[in-house]
């Protein structure tokens, strides 16, 4: 397996176990490599558009659909709460654990909460929305503005 | 990309922003959407789809037109 392939499987898999990013010393040392190497390998991912890091190029904004700082869209599943970068990557974040869990974000206009189960076949029905402002082409022109 | 709790807000949120009112998903859309894209995520071998997938993805949920097309040019 290629390193590049180590380190994103660390990465997810760390945000998977522990709802947070991992460190890029704490990648390092999972796939018995170093920091250079990885750093290396996270640009490769990122334009692989698997992972969006902060400016100082080591740090994780996004491994999509978890997200590495807090945001409005909470995700709980189990025991472990996680971020999600959006409305999208809320849903996506059971999908990719396969596991039932709850959303809590709330309505953009009126700030009414939204507190969601999501059941291994999706979620209950719901007269909610999803909107996204950016067209498709354009998403990852700011990823973290879409 | 963001929740709403009805058409109506939506259509209150792009007006106080300037924003243009984009094509309303429903939670059931959004679930497709979200286990296509992530359902191997945490796999070795996963990836994002291709252009041509996302558009076949898109036009299957009802999804078409140039907003929805990731090779569009429409929007400059």
């Amino acid at each position: 397996m290629s390193l590049e392939t180590q380190t994103k499987l660390a990465i997810y898999r760390h945000f998977a176990e522990t709802g947070q990013r991992p460190s890029l010393e704490v990648v390092a040392e999972s796939v018995g490599s170093d920091v250079s190497s990885v750093r290396e390998a996270y640009v490769r991912l990122r334009a692989q558009r698997v992972l969006v890091l902060e400016a100082d190029g080591v740090s994780i904004r996004m491994a999509p659909p978890f997200s590495g700082v807090p945001t409005q869209h909470v995700v709980i599943v189990g025991k472990t709460s996680y971020f999600a970068n959006c409305a999208w990557d809320s849903f996506g974040i059971p999908a990719a654990l396969h596991r039932k869990g709850r959303i809590h974000s709330r309505c953009e206009q009126s700030g009414e909460p939204l507190n969601l189960e999501i059941g291994l076949e999706g979620p209950p029905p719901s007269s909610w929305f999803f909107h996204c402002l950016v067209p498709a082409a354009r998403w990852w022109d700011d990823i973290v503005f879409t | 990309m963001l929740f709403f709790r009805s058409e109506e807000r939506v259509r209150e949120w792009c007006a106080a922003h300037g924003y243009p009112m984009r094509p309303l998903v429903t939670m059931d859309q959004l679930w497709t959407l979200a286990t296509t894209w992530y359902s191997t995520r945490l796999q070795e071998d996963s990836r994002r789809p291709k252009p041509d997938e996302m558009r076949s993805i898109f036009a299957g949920l009802g999804l078409g037109g140039d907003f929805w097309d990731p090779q569009s040019d429409t929007f400059g």
